[in-house]
């Protein structure tokens, strides 16, 4: 042991040229790379804040469009209650129209049919009681006395 | 004790130990770090690129945590070197060691005479060790830090760092000198022993035989222990002296 001054000539030497041949061969692409990588990172995280913003920016367009076709439909139901209401009233008052409409006919149709029934059932009536009453008068009166009679008759039926 | 190889070569003396670990270490970190960005991925990365990623992030935090954030990129490259050279070289010498033992005299490898007979004719070499269980290597890192620190404090702190030398009294000369001097003194000798003290204790625990067993693999976990510490403590120290020469805090 002892000292030897080549040695440390021999040292430096050496550890400069590892320096040189370190810097050169591996520390130096190491440092590109690691810078490279440092570079995407950035860039994703740079990508990943704006793409999250872009989502953020679309979450807030879907949700008013959202709140649009609610209002919308709301709007489209209110107007379809008031158009069924409205119509059902319609449909009602046409209804009745028609049923009052329907029991006047009816009321008019009976009155008419009364009428040509008590018509009938008068000159019915007027007939039979001619016949009956040529039956009984046929063998008491004679032509003339019979004329009077039937006049008289139908005077009377007339009246009623 | 152990004798380390010192190969004469012309008016050099290598040592062959140092310098083998000193490459072998370099070896280790380059492949390492070679490994682990062989497929570099953005997205993807390997086990080992997240390995690296990781180290990269704590040596990026702690030189942040000595100087302004902004500041700190250009120093990251030399803070893993420092932090993975050293940590590997910390744990170069742990998990074996190579002795050989002569009895001739070897002038190639240092072993003379005059060691021999010093040692009773028995010399043991040792071929495997860390390069920072050396004190001409720590000093060397050390020298690396103290250069350039006081570069980059002439450089892009000129006014700040020539004046506090003279903080906070021109008569305060002396002592600033010598706390500069002190700092990369410090920096090379506690890696050095702490380093050097781990594998004298493995040396000595070895000599227990079987029974010291227990005690080798305790002592080899703390002193991975001891290696990661001393690799942070060098490599944090360094940028706690560049922040201090290079860069002037607007607070102060």
């Amino acid at each position: 042991m002892g000292w030897h001054w080549e040695s440390t000539v021999i040292a430096m030497v050496a550890f400069g040229i590892l320096y040189w041949l370190l810097s050169k061969y591996a520390f130096g692409p190491l440092f590109e790379v690691m810078e490279k990588r440092r570079q995407l990172v950035l860039e994703q995280m740079n990508t990943a804040e704006s793409s999250r913003k872009a989502a953020e920016q679309q979450m807030e367009e879907q949700k008013a469009a959202l709140q649009q076709a609610r209002k919308e439909a709301y709007e489209i139901i209110e107007q379809s209650r008031t158009t069924s209401s409205k119509q059902a009233e319609e449909i009602v008052q046409t209804a009745k129209s028609e049923a009052s409409r329907l029991k006047d006919d009816a009321l008019k149709d009976i009155e008419s049919e009364k009428n040509k029934a008590i018509a009938a059932l008068r000159t019915e009536v007027g007939g039979i009681s001619v016949k009956i009453a040529s039956k009984i008068i046929e063998k008491q009166v004679d032509e003339k006395s019979q004329e009077q009679l039937v006049g008289q008759y139908l005077k009377e039926v007339g009246n009623k | 004790m152990h004798e380390f190889p010192v190969m004469p070569l012309g008016p050099f003396n290598i040592d062959i130990s140092t310098t083998v670990a000193i490459l072998v270490s370099v070896i280790v970190t380059f492949l390492i770090a070679k490994l682990a960005v062989r497929n570099l991925s953005v997205d993807n990365p390997s086990k080992m690129q997240n390995f690296l990623e990781w180290v990269v992030d704590f040596v990026q935090n702690f030189i942040s945590s000595t100087m302004p954030a902004n500041r700190v990129k250009p120093f990251v490259s030399l803070g893993m070197t420092l932090i993975m050279f050293i940590f590997v070289s910390n744990l170069l010498g742990l998990p074996f060691g190579i002795v050989t033992e002569t009895h001739h005299v070897y002038e190639n490898l240092g072993v003379t005479q005059e060691l021999l007979d010093e040692k009773g004719g028995h010399v043991e070499l040792a071929w495997w060790k860390s390069p920072t269980a050396d004190i001409s290597v720590t000093a060397g890192l050390a020298l690396i830090v103290f250069v350039i620190v006081h570069f980059l404090g002439l450089r892009l702190n000129r006014k700040h760092y020539l004046k506090h030398y003279f903080h906070p009294f021109p008569v305060f000369l002396p002592v600033n000198i010598i706390e500069t001097i002190s700092k990369p003194v410090t920096l090379a000798l506690r890696l050095f022993a702490n380093i050097f003290a781990g594998e004298v204790l493995i040396a000595t625990i070895l000599m227990l035989g079987w029974y010291g067993t227990p005690f080798l693999a305790a002592w080899q976990g703390f002193s991975l222990f001891v290696g990661g510490i001393q690799a942070f403590l060098f490599t944090i120290l360094t940028m706690v002296y560049i922040s201090q020469s290079a860069i002037h805090d607007e607070e102060h």
